[in-house]
């Protein structure tokens, strides 16, 4: 699969040359410094994105062929997405913010309250629900980011640099609380980052240098 | 349903500056029915009113007759036949004599029109019942409010009259005011001077003979020798003044509803710009475009909703107390001769209130879409990171 931007009247290579495949249930990483390609691949993945050559093709869709509505509801469905800056919408309260994937599946009032305090408690801000997240700390932000990315139990979570906000201990806190939802629903989790306490979570780590794949190692835990 | 409650709620956590929009909007709404309906209550009032007090049903005048060319009056009276004749005795018809004349109050002279009309008759609201009992009928008269100040005479008083009869001889005599009338309809105040139609004959030797004649049935038939004027040809002057007071209220209105869609258009390309990364978030989590899209369009075409409703919230009892108490105009109407009451009540129909709510709430929904429009262009992957310029 291969990336390119317009810059100017010419191109900047984001990826080229990138063929992996990751299996449901992975507790992954793109690795890699700024302007590897980790988040351009990462949006390819979360069909918000398209090759420029190649494909991607993601719960058996290929990205190329969708359109804006089927990627729309490829996502609404199947992918949940963890931002390094929450995108949390400031006029809603946690649970509203958590609701609403939810509300996009037209799920019943009660069907959405019971999903929406599961989830908080999976990451342990259930007590949180009726504040805003403007009163919240980063890292209790970052728990109501996954916990909107896992209220609709989708196969795949995307997380663009979910801990570069984050100071150590939270930053392991949120870790920790994806990998036991990586255990218990067997979502597959796949990471962009270059932060080191992430890389120690990970099962497998996938290197990125200007747009290629330099390395794709599974941690030594899998080997095992 | 969801679009229009994420819109709602992105709306009122938007604060003072959707109620800032919202009052604006508001006032377009309340001068949108304020103006409207003091132009449809000037309307239906001028309208009740000349047809009250002047035309009926409508009239038949003498041919050759012009009410606007003074010129054509020397000539405007003929004999009654005997059909018109019946007519008058079954009250279908009311018989108008006019006359050119010259009043001279306190050695002044006036112009005025003298106007013989049945003493008894209750076509019209003109109080000519007041000239019936009097000492000297040949000497009596009555005129408006207005008049009577123009010739500054009052009740009681007399003045000379001087006219010319059939034959254009001159003859002058003195004649009391008996009585004065109030009246919103100018045109049957200013320079008319009302006495017996009997009079008016044996003054001018026009025996049996009418100038116009008043008629207050629905379908008035043809008579020969008089050119029959219908409602919409008597009123057509007055409604062609009033279509264009409107004309100019709705220029009043576009400018204030210009105004407030301006703000609208202003806040939804700050909000397009500003919210990118909100739209990108949607977007992320399986948002379409096209309701990304409805979203923003539904906020700005919700700010006209909350402007209807705090404009009937602090516009309704404003509007009830007018539409009961009226809009005084009484020294401005006296100078326009027109026809216009002391006070004004304002009408304000479902139908003007219906068509102000759909006029403020599309033209609302439209300047909030255009704007919004370019969502449906926005890169999602920059979005999310706030990066669109």
């Amino acid at each position: 699969m291969e990336k390119q931007f317009p810059v100017g009247k010419s191109f900047f290579t984001a990826l080229r040359d990138v063929n992996l495949d990751f299996g449901e249930g992975e507790f992954a990483g793109l690795v890699g410094p700024s302007g590897s390609g980790k988040t351009t691949l990462l949006n390819i993945i979360g069909s918000l994105d398209q090759p420029t050559k190649g494909d991607a093709e993601v719960m058996g869709k290929s990205i190329s062929e969708l359109n804006h509505k089927q990627a729309a509801q490829l996502r609404n469905e199947h992918i949940g997405f963890i931002f390094q800056t929450y995108n949390l919408l400031p006029v809603y309260t946690v649970f509203e913010n958590v609701e609403f994937s939810l509300l996009l599946q037209n799920h019943t009032a009660a069907e959405r309250k019971k999903a929406v305090m599961e989830a908080l408690d999976w990451v342990g801000i259930a007590d949180k629900a009726k504040l805003k997240p403007s009163t919240l700390s980063g890292g209790e932000c970052q728990r109501i980011a996954i916990a909107r990315a896992m209220v609709k139990k989708p196969k795949l979570v995307l997380a663009d640099e979910p801990t570069a906000n984050l100071d150590s201990k939270n930053s392991h806190h949120i870790l920790q609380t994806m990998k036991k939802l990586n255990e218990e629903l067997k979502t597959t989790f796949l990471f962009a980052t270059h932060d080191e306490k992430v890389m120690g979570y990970l099962d497998r780590i996938v290197k990125l240098e200007d747009g290629r794949v330099v390395e794709d190692l599974v941690n030594e835990k899998l080997k095992m | 349903m969801l679009a229009l409650k994420l819109a709602i709620r992105n709306l009122i956590s938007a604060g003072l500056k959707t109620w800032l929009n919202v009052f604006v909007l508001s006032l377009s709404f309340v001068l949108l029915v304020f103006y409207n309906g003091m132009i449809d209550g000037w309307d239906r009032q001028a309208e009740v009113d000349t047809k009250a007090w002047e035309v009926a049903e409508g009239q038949y005048w003498v041919p050759g007759y012009d009410r606007y060319n003074p010129f054509t009056l020397q000539d405007a009276h003929q004999e009654l036949t005997a059909e018109v004749q019946q007519m008058i005795a079954t009250k279908q018809l009311l018989p108008i004599l006019m006359r050119e004349a010259s009043a001279y109050p306190e050695g002044r002279q006036q112009s005025a029109v003298l106007k013989g009309m049945d003493v008894s008759q209750t076509m019209l609201k003109l109080p000519l019942n007041d000239l019936q009992n009097v000492a000297d009928p040949a000497s009596a008269v009555i005129v408006g409010r207005r008049m009577a100040e123009t010739l500054d005479v009052e009740v009681g008083e007399s003045f000379l009259i001087r006219w010319r009869d059939v034959n254009g001889a001159f003859d002058a005599r003195m004649f009391m005011v008996v009585s004065t009338f109030d009246c919103d309809v100018a045109s049957i105040d200013a320079g008319q001077i009302y006495l017996d139609i009997e009079v008016l004959r044996e003054m001018c030797l026009m025996s049996d003979e009418a100038s116009i004649l008043v008629t207050d049935l629905e379908e008035a038939p043809e008579l020969a020798g008089w050119d029959f004027k219908n409602n919409d040809f008597l009123l057509s002057d007055m409604k062609a003044l009033i279509k264009s007071k409107r004309t100019g209220g709705y220029f009043m209105t576009f400018m204030i509803l210009l105004i407030a869609l301006l703000a609208i258009f202003d806040t939804q390309v700050f909000s397009v710009f500003r919210r990118q990364k909100e739209i990108g978030t949607y977007i992320a989590l399986g948002m379409t475009r096209r309701r990304v899209v409805s979203i923003f369009t539904i906020e700005g075409a919700t700010n006209s909703v909350l402007a209807g409703l705090l404009a009937a919230v602090y516009s309704t009892p404003l509007f009830i107390y007018l539409s009961k108490n009226g809009i005084a105009f009484g020294a401005m109407a006296d100078g326009t001769g027109l026809t216009i009451g002391e006070a004004i009540y304002p009408y304000y129909s479902m139908g003007l209130i219906m068509t102000a709510v759909l006029l403020i709430v599309v033209s609302a929904t439209i300047v909030s879409y255009l704007p919004s429009r370019k969502i449906a262009k926005i890169n999602p992957t920059e979005a999310i990171r706030g990066k669109v310029s």
